[in-house]
């Protein structure tokens, strides 16, 4: 493949962990300005660490939407996504902005929650949200940060196949670059331009999207490979267990 | 298919490093230390007839005399006052130490300190210098709650999820990310713990009155000792209500109302008079001879306090064995309390029976078993097992209520033993834990009842105005308290959780 652009990042064996744990030894990736990846992997592959290092790494240019959202349940649709650009206004503004919305910031937000199809739901807590709707206050945010790239820790997990698609093409009218982390394995092929796939933390996959089938896609899930046999010896729980303490 | 292995051993008693059998091996090491220390302990029942006396408690309750009761909405006016304002200044003491707390080694020991003494020894030793008025019960109740504020304030915080923060845009200001992330994350927490609190200064400003301040408790006592018990009565039934009540008339759209109303009936202010002030402050409160540089004399000083080592001994003693029965006390009545035992009208009854008891401040259960038993180790044992263990077993149930059994139908004993216990027993040792510290607390205070721990030498000390040797003892119990609070947070099982909600005490 000709290379047109100087690549918005190239790693070159290096090790990614968090302190001195490594999750993903020796690792070497490319990302061009332009591109859509997908990246594909089983939990605890390394995808949270590895996005949470180009984030690192492209600092100022990128749009984050971090996985289970990072919203504060406290506060109301408006001023979670207001906090995408909390770095942009002064510290008074952003204090007045929790008494009474600011003018400007008011109009855009609710702009882009019409879109979003939130518009409704701007003054109610995030706390009282459903799961898709959180996930749209999320991706809002991101969105209001107005940057090139965006990346994403499962930002479409919990909405339905159509939603997902509706969000995707939100996320890539504003983003030229994309990289986002995600489960469904249609919508990697059908959406985006290049696939990474991560497998006990070594970067499997790096293709373009059109050159890649299914059965490839699930090679990189171990659970996929064999039917999964009730009776096997015990396997690591991959769900977390119900929380039966009440969390805050 | 294992075909060749030979079983694994059975597990001998009580081994394992499973959390259960762990947290077994805890709990009966210290319930065999506090029955290999029981001997010590005077446990002796001295009245003669404690039955007659109980009837006519019991009766004075059944019958209370509502129109003995000198004006009662003054009392009780005063009594939200103090606990409503002593609260607040709490907050406004607290909170920016809270802040602090993390970061400065000074501040985590000054308010361990200040939380060390119990509001009742704050207001004594306030009583010499702004004598009986609101400005010393304001102030017996803020200073420690400042500490407690500081410290709980901080944990809360701290817990908040980290995730919000980190999603935020970088070059985001330290204020900001605190009005946007932490506060608003941490603000049920925080409301939660001040409203517990303020029931807690609600006990607390009942307490009072056995100082002589005019609050309820001032009219309770006298009742009691006096042995004039339907009037007794009406002021126990009077106060219950005003805790149960708490639901309804402490709404956050009527705090301000109750605000300024308590306001003005928390006068007359006291005219402070410097000069009286700065002599207790920089002389009385301190031993003559070290403000003399008198080294010789320091000694004879230190020769005419009281012998120590009893007191700490029992002070010490009668916490152990609080604890303990504290522990065994919630143990045996929580899953009567729960929704998962009994019928209608057990759960009603005992969940009655568990708010009575720890709605009861310690010193007041302690009082009318004193007055029942006599002077002994026993009334302030049994009072602090009661109301500590109360307070843990309503807790625990509503933390039981909250959990679904895997297994339906189990036997009530199988939900008891393989459901529910497993789940909840981490949570009432932390809980019993956290309590230790406050069970040592009210110990000292027990001794102005007459059992001979530290509190009893202070307020024998406050009385006769030897305030060096009075505060010295302060200094002890603190220090004691401190020790004691340190000890328990190394040996408490790390495996337990503080997560009830609303358990944060």
């Amino acid at each position: 493949m000709p290379e047109r652009h100087a690549p918005l990042l190239a790693l070159e064996g290096i090790d990614l962990g968090h302190g001195d744990q490594v999750v993903l030894p020796r690792l070497s990736l490319t990302l061009r300005p332009g591109e859509r990846v997908a990246l594909l992997g089983p939990s605890g592959a390394g995808k949270s660490t590895l996005l949470a290092a180009l984030r690192a790494r492209l600092g100022d240019d990128v749009a984050w939407c971090p996985q289970h959202h990072g919203l504060v349940p406290g506060l109301a649709v408006y001023h979670n996504i207001y906090m995408g650009r909390l770095a942009e206004h002064s510290a008074l503004a952003n204090l007045w902005n929790l008494v009474r919305p600011l003018r400007e910031p008011w109009r855009e937000i609710a702009e882009l929650c019409e879109q979003l199809g939130i518009a409704e739901l701007m003054r109610r807590p995030v706390g009282r949200l459903s799961g898709g709707q959180r996930q749209r206050t999320a991706i809002g945010r991101a969105l209001y940060q107005r940057r090139r790239l965006f990346l994403g820790d499962e930002p479409v997990a919990s909405v339905d196949p159509h939603q997902a698609l509706r969000l995707l093409s939100l996320i890539d009218a504003q983003h030229d670059t994309c990289v986002i982390a995600l489960h469904q394995r249609e919508l990697a092929l059908s959406h985006f331009d290049r696939v990474w796939g991560l497998r006990d933390g070594r970067l499997v996959l790096d293709a373009p999207a059109d050159e890649l089938s299914l059965d490839d896609l699930d090679a990189l899930y171990p659970d996929a490979e064999t039917p999964v046999r009730s009776d096997q010896q015990e396997t690591p729980a991959t769900r977390p267990l119900p929380c039966y303490r009440g969390r805050v | 298919m294992s075909s060749s292995a030979t079983p694994p051993a059975r597990p001998r008693w009580l081994t394992g490093n499973a959390l259960g059998p762990r947290l077994a091996r805890h709990t009966l090491t210290l319930v065999a230390l506090a029955l290999l220390l029981l001997p010590l302990a005077d446990l002796s029942v001295i009245t003669r007839e404690p039955w007659t006396e109980l009837a006519r408690m019991v009766q004075g309750l059944a019958w209370p005399a509502w129109g003995a009761v000198e004006s009662p909405f003054h009392a009780l006016g005063l009594t939200i006052a103090v606990a409503l304002w002593g609260t607040l200044a709490g907050v406004v003491l607290g909170f920016p130490l809270a802040l602090l707390f993390a970061r400065s080694r000074l501040v985590r020991a000054g308010c361990a300190f200040l939380r060390a003494i119990h509001e009742l020894f704050w207001a004594l030793l306030f009583l010499q210098v702004f004598g009986l008025s609101a400005l010393t019960a304001l102030a017996a109740l803020a200073i420690p709650y400042a500490g407690i504020f500081a410290k709980v304030y901080a944990e809360i915080l701290e817990q908040t999820p980290r995730a919000p923060g980190d999603a935020l845009p970088p070059g985001v200001g330290r204020l900001v990310r605190f009005a946007y992330t932490e506060l608003p994350l941490a603000w049920p927490r925080l409301a939660a713990y001040t409203r517990y609190r303020f029931e807690c200064g609600l006990r607390a400003s009942v307490l009072l009155g056995f100082v002589g301040l005019p609050t309820l408790g001032f009219q309770l006592e006298t009742a009691f000792r006096e042995g004039r018990y339907h009037e007794a009565g009406a002021l126990l039934w009077l106060f219950y209500l005003l805790i149960a009540s708490l639901p309804w008339w402490s709404h956050r759209r009527l705090l301000p109302v109750l605000a300024i109303g308590g306001a003005l009936l928390l006068g007359p202010w006291p005219s402070v008079d410097g000069a009286l002030l700065w002599r207790f402050v920089s002389q009385d409160i301190w031993p003559r001879p070290l403000l003399e540089g008198d080294w010789p004399g320091l000694v004879t000083w230190l020769t005419r306090i009281p012998d120590l080592a009893p007191a700490i001994g029992n002070t010490l003693l009668l916490g152990l064995l609080g604890t303990v029965g504290s522990l065994l006390v919630a143990l045996v009545m929580w899953p009567w309390a729960s929704r998962h035992f009994g019928n209608r009208v057990s759960r009603l009854a005992s969940k009655g029976l568990l708010v009575l008891l720890r709605s009861t401040p310690e010193l007041m259960l302690a009082f009318i078993f004193l007055l029942l038993l006599g002077p002994s180790m026993l009334p302030a044992w049994l009072a602090l097992a009661l109301h500590n263990g109360a307070l843990i077993a309503f807790l625990i149930a509503r933390h039981a209520d909250s959990l679904t059994p895997g297994m339906a139908n189990l036997p009530a004993s199988g939900r008891l033993a393989y459901e529910l216990l497993p789940r909840l027993y981490p949570s009432l040792l932390a809980l019993l834990y956290y309590r230790a510290e406050v069970i040592l607390r009210e110990t000292a205070i027990l001794g102005m009842l007459g059992v001979a721990t530290l509190g009893y030498y202070i307020d024998e000390n406050f009385q006769y105005l030897m305030f060096d040797i009075a505060c010295f003892l302060l200094l002890v119990t603190a220090a004691l308290n401190i020790a004691v609070d340190a000890l328990s947070r190394r040996f408490r099982p790390k495996e337990a959780p503080l997560d009830v909600p609303g358990m944060d005490a």
